[in-house]
């Protein structure tokens, strides 16, 4: 497999409608070009990718967290609704 | 109305509700905390063409996020926050043991790292700071 095998499947990603997976494939695609240019070294390239990884895992962590607070909102909006209703 | 709210809470899982309802609260500390990561690595990112304030900052971020985790760790129906802490930290950590182990650091490789502590923290600033009063 090639780098240019591998940079076609993240150009599939760049359709994804989902658009925390297209900023990731756009991003992987920028740090391959950096480091076929030089401006990267090879741990450098490969800590960064790996990096792509923990990003996804605190964006994923902090939907979650950002759900239960409009959820939380809601709760507590109803039931002062419900106390006012009597 | 009381019909309303009953059928409003039936329709949820009892764990979501359970973890909804008793979220916690917002601590000015907690975002202090996350805030001084996110200025910290917004600076940081400008001073990439100078290794010896690079490499200072570097260590200095490694230091706030681990002390963002060790913060957050132990603060009940917190999972989410200590999650997130960890994996900042990780990223963090990456950039200061690549200074102290191989003393050079490529300023593209700065500039990605402190970018990525900085996005991210600033995802995480926004989540925190929303959190129920």
């Amino acid at each position: 497999m090639s780098v240019e095998t591998h940079q076609g499947q993240l150009g599939q990603a760049f359709t994804s409608p989902d658009p925390v997976i297209q900023q990731a494939a756009n991003t992987a695609n920028q740090y391959t070009e950096m480091f076929k240019a030089g401006q990267l070294t090879k741990d450098e390239y490969m800590q960064a990718m790996a990096d792509l990884n923990n990003t996804a895992r605190i964006q994923q962590s902090m939907n979650d967290m950002a759900n239960l607070e409009m959820l939380n909102t809601a709760i507590n909006g109803l039931i002062n609704l419900a106390s006012l209703a009597g | 109305m009381k019909k309303l709210l009953l059928l409003s809470l039936m329709m949820l899982s009892s764990c979501t509700l359970v973890d909804a309802y008793l979220m916690t609260h917002y601590d000015p500390n907690e975002y202090a905390t996350i805030t001084g990561i996110r200025a910290l690595a917004q600076m940081a990112k400008e001073q990439c063409d100078d290794p010896v304030a690079s490499r200072a900052n570097a260590i200095k971020l490694e230091q706030d996020t681990q002390f963002f985790v060790l913060f957050s760790e132990h603060v009940p129906r917190n999972d989410d926050v200590v999650s997130a802490s960890k994996d900042l930290h990780v990223i963090a950590q990456g950039l200061s043991d690549q200074y102290i182990k191989t003393g050079k650091v490529s300023v593209g490789f700065c500039k990605i790292k402190f970018a990525s502590i900085e996005s991210n923290a600033d995802k995480m600033q926004t989540v925190i700071g929303k959190r129920p009063r």
